[in-house]
């Protein structure tokens, strides 16, 4: 992820999915995530720049919304579980402390068989 | 509020094992103090919160009562790198329209920000089963804190032993 620049982001889902499965969803986020306590070389401070919010929607309504601090991970992961019920684009929205939103979206389309 | 006799004993057997390892700063007897010390006091139980800790735990609940079950918060026992530490939360609590799992909060009681990460969800994720990795700045209790529609707060707790602080 080091070579990516901030904000590129992923989100897998399974390759087959079934109507009513409930399926991992799995994200990546491209950001540092400086907590504002680190110095640099030149012993500057470096701000604070972080992920603050996520919002998950699921074919246009919210499913979930996460709330972070500079205390999640560099490049954050999040994943978490969802309800296949219906075939609708999952889309995720992260937002920086600085205001910057990324967004990144998949389509849940069922297997046909 | 009112603590149970027993979370007194505890804090009360706690604050000697901190005091019998102060006075011995280093060497093998301070060891042996300790571990004639540690078996008192339940390894299961987290420490009692500090003022921020209290704060957060009190906002978080909204007063509720804070009961332990029903939260699993799986995380390494040694994360040998504070930078980068797995959590795992998971509940066997219903997440249907009528009764589901609506935050979930994870708290890290010595963290420079305690309140670490809160997590809003709806029936439609059908399950709790979170996962992501978080910074630690040292050893400490971590708290996952589970708000429930119909009210309920739970409460899931593991200890980490961090080698190297994540926090700066």
């Amino acid at each position: 992820m080091m070579t990516l620049k901030i904000g590129e982001a992923r989100i897998k889902v399974p390759d087959r999915i079934n109507r009513g499965d409930l399926i991992t969803v799995n994200s990546i986020v491209s950001h540092p995530m400086d907590t504002g306590f680190f110095r640099d070389a030149e012993g500057d401070t470096i701000p604070a720049y972080f992920i603050k919010q996520v919002v998950v929607t699921y074919g246009g309504a919210e499913v979930a919304r996460f709330e972070w601090t500079s205390g999640v991970s560099r490049d954050p992961v999040v994943s978490f579980t969802l309800k296949a019920e219906r075939e609708a684009p999952l889309t995720m929205v992260w937002t920086d402390n600085k205001g910057a939103a990324f967004k990144q979206s998949v389509n849940i389309s069922f297997a046909s068989t | 509020m009112a603590y149970s006799s027993e979370t007194a004993r505890r804090a009360f057997l706690r604050s000697c094992a901190a005091a019998a390892a102060g006075l011995v700063t280093s060497g093998p007897l301070a060891e042996r103090l300790l571990a004639a010390t540690v078996p008192l006091v339940d390894p299961e139980d987290p420490e009692v919160p500090n003022e921020e800790v209290a704060r957060i735990l009190k906002r978080v609940s909204g007063g509720r009562p804070i009961r332990r079950g029903h939260v699993s918060l799986d995380m390494p026992l040694v994360a040998e790198d504070g930078r980068v530490v797995p959590v795992i939360i998971e509940t066997d609590l219903p997440m249907t329209a009528e009764q589901y799992v609506k935050a979930v909060h994870l708290i890290v009681d010595h963290n420079p920000d305690a309140h670490l990460a809160a997590f809003y969800l709806t029936p439609a994720l059908g399950k709790v089963s979170i996962s992501t990795r978080i910074k630690m700045k040292r050893t400490t209790w971590v708290r996952a804190i589970l708000e429930t529609s119909s009210g309920d707060v739970w409460a899931g707790y593991s200890r980490v032993l961090v080698s190297l602080n994540g926090c700066g």
